[in-house]
């Protein structure tokens, strides 16, 4: 075994880790399960704290949050019929008919269960993947690079919109965004007026407060003005513990979710409600209980869980090996680690092996953190399902300002903070998704880098992106990916899920 | 309410308009036969324009939507109102002082309407967020006018 393997497990296994993981795990189930607050908030509530810790801490809070978050959906989905997250909406179609038989607590474990299922195959995979992938990935060179990042962004254009168009126009814009302040490869200072705050450009972090939470924050506050905000509901959980008939039950759609999820996961922006709308719809066509499924089945529930908990070890492949992210998570994840100096990409294995392991027990824990702490607590925590929104929004108001301020100490960031959140406001407006233009932010200067190093080392000639075997398959895949996507939009004209966290 | 996505597409060609505007000023300076710092400006404006005018299309060939459902706009635009003046007068008062009143107010606005609870959450909760940030975590938030009690 490498010796990064074990330096790795033993970071991740130190006390202070396990705590971090299990504090949040805790806090992830809490913001998943409360409707009108998603991952991203629990993440941007907890964000100035990574500025300060330890990145083994951050990356362990960080990851617990994200794993227990798509667990906790699952809770008001399967006793309020309210999704938590967008991730859990499939799970409501047969958690909430089996709770309102008086099962809720049967069906909370089926989906605690399924959840670690998925969540520890997708470990699996992130362990093996992820270091051969890096391996190939060290062997990139511009062209290749920069092929790969275009494919990550166009795939999640495609993914995260209803229309291929809008989603391509949302990345389009953050590219815009990402062009204010110093080209990265003269330094030439560009949009910036001669504003001295602009050089050094937006920052994705603060765009991400911006774009996910102010309207977020709004939303709840329609809701009440609507009289829609009270979410108390009978919370009578009944026994938790799972029976030997439901377990069996789960295998074929655990293994389904599993598989799905995770291989959904490493492509950029499929995220979880996708996945778990994909391996639902697949349980149902094999099982034989055809008819059950809306009615309250223990299949209905496993398939969606397991598969919307193992997109995170799929989604963390892409973002580990290549800084690709594929949702607002692992964007954060990868801003955490930069805060720190350590950029995630195949790099990060070869000079920082054991960090990068770390990082993957680190996940691996909070999957056996997830089950436990969501097994022995879930009594405790379906109360706070009643948690006052006049407590809660208030602070997330003022932990996004804080969050703003911190990551450089400039008023001038909490500005920018709240220009991204009229601009979130704007987009969901007009139905324009945000998750490919924060993703933009996030890659759009690697973007830039690798097309002019690459154009620069070929003297101009563009037939350089398309000597390189890796090149040539990225850029057809991104093709591919976008005629698709139009394809389908004109087949269907059904609304797709729309993939934020 | 015209179609969302022509209104989309026209904001964002006057987008594209603009920025290929401000591209065409930027400082010509790189070596011969590479990329210079305009160069990718220029590949963003194209996009821009091409795909806000396949937007306008759709929009313009699409059906008109259904008219929005207005009610309860009331109280988020005083929230963004609110927002603004807090962070506006932020670096002035102090974390604190400013998060005091905008706290409160934000709390009605979410539906509490105990006041003995609103003057009690709203004072005690920026206060435990100032000395958690500043002693726990080592992050100092602008102390404003009360710098030397909280400093």
């Amino acid at each position: 075994m490498s010796p990064d393997v074990v330096a790795g497990f033993a970071g991740a296994s130190l006390p202070g880790s396990l705590v971090a993981t299990a504090l949040g795990v805790a806090l992830g189930l809490i913001v998943g399960m409360i409707p009108g607050m998603t991952i991203s908030t629990g993440i941007i509530v907890v964000l100035p704290l990574t500025f300060v810790l330890d990145p083994t801490l951050s990356i362990a809070l960080l990851l617990g949050i994200y794993v227990g978050g798509m667990t906790g959906g699952s809770f008001s989905a399967t006793l309020l019929n309210i999704p938590g997250t967008p991730s859990a909406s499939a799970t409501a179609m047969d958690g909430y008919p089996m709770a309102h038989r008086g099962e809720g607590g049967r069906a909370l474990s089926v989906a605690i269960i399924a959840s670690f299922v998925g969540g520890f195959f997708s470990f699996l995979c992130l362990y093996f993947i992820a270091p051969a992938l890096a391996d190939v990935a060290l062997r990139f060179r511009a062209p290749d690079l920069f092929s790969v990042v275009f494919f990550g962004l166009t795939v999640i254009c495609t993914f995260a919109a209803r229309s291929p168009v809008k989603g391509l126009l949302s990345a389009v814009i953050g590219l815009v965004i990402v062009t204010i302040g110093q080209d990265p490869v003269m330094g030439t200072a560009r949009f910036t007026f001669g504003n001295a705050d602009l050089l050094a450009g937006v920052h994705f972090l603060t765009a991400l407060i911006g774009l996910f939470a102010v309207p977020q924050l709004v939303d709840n506050m329609i809701a009440i003005a609507r009289g829609q905000g009270d979410t108390r509901a009978s919370t009578r959980v009944g026994s938790v513990l799972p029976k030997m008939a439901d377990l069996k039950a789960m295998r074929l759609p655990a293994a389904i979710g599993s598989v799905t999820g995770a291989f959904l996961g490493i492509l950029p922006g499929a995220g979880g409600p996708i996945a778990a709308f994909i391996s639902y719809d697949y349980t149902k066509r094999f099982s034989r209980n055809k008819d059950q499924f809306g009615k309250g089945c223990v299949e209905g529930i496993a398939a969606p869980e397991s598969a919307n908990n193992a997109v995170t070890g799929g989604a963390l492949i892409p973002m580990m090996t290549l800084g690709i992210p594929g949702d607002p998570v692992t964007a954060i994840l990868i801003g955490a680690l930069l805060v720190h100096g350590l950029a995630p990409g195949p790099l990060l294995f070869m000079e920082r092996g054991d960090f990068a392991y770390t990082v993957i027990f680190s996940f691996m824990w909070a999957n056996f953190f997830n089950l436990a702490i969501a097994l022995a607590g879930v009594r405790l925590l379906v109360k706070l399902l009643a948690a006052p929104k006049a407590l809660l929004m208030p602070t997330i108001a003022l932990l996004c300002v804080i969050g703003s301020y911190a990551l450089r100490n400039s008023f001038f960031d909490v500005w920018v903070m709240l220009g991204f959140g009229l601009l979130g406001i704007a987009m969901r407006h007009l139905d324009m998704p945000v998750v490919p233009l924060l993703l933009a932010l996030v890659l759009g200067r690697q973007l830039e880098e690798h097309m002019r190093v690459a154009l620069t080392g070929s003297s101009g000639d563009v037939m350089v992106f398309f000597q390189s075997p890796f090149s040539v398959l990225f850029l057809s895949l991104s093709v591919i990916s976008i005629v698709w996507s139009f394809v389908s939009e004109r087949r269907s004209g059904r609304p797709r899920p729309a993939p934020s966290s | 309410m015209r179609n969302r996505n022509v209104v989309a597409a026209l904001i964002l060609i006057a987008l594209g308009v603009v920025y290929g505007y401000l591209t065409a000023g930027l400082p010509k300076r790189s070596l011969p036969d590479t990329p210079d710092p305009s160069f990718f400006p220029w590949i963003i404006t194209a996009s821009l324009l091409i795909l806000s005018s396949v937007l306008l299309v759709q929009g313009l060939r699409g059906a008109r939507d259904a008219p929005d459902t207005a009610g309860g706009l009331r109280a988020p635009t005083v929230f963004l109102v609110l927002f603004v003046v807090y962070v506006a007068v932020l670096p002035f008062t102090g974390f604190v002082l400013a998060s005091v009143p905008f706290f409160a107010a934000l709390m009605w606005l979410y539906g509490e309407r105990r006041l003995g609870w609103i003057g009690v959450v709203s004072i005690a909760l920026p206060v435990i967020l100032v000395f958690v940030f500043r002693h726990a975590l080592q992050i100092p938030l602008p102390t404003g006018v009360l710098a030397g009690l909280l400093g």
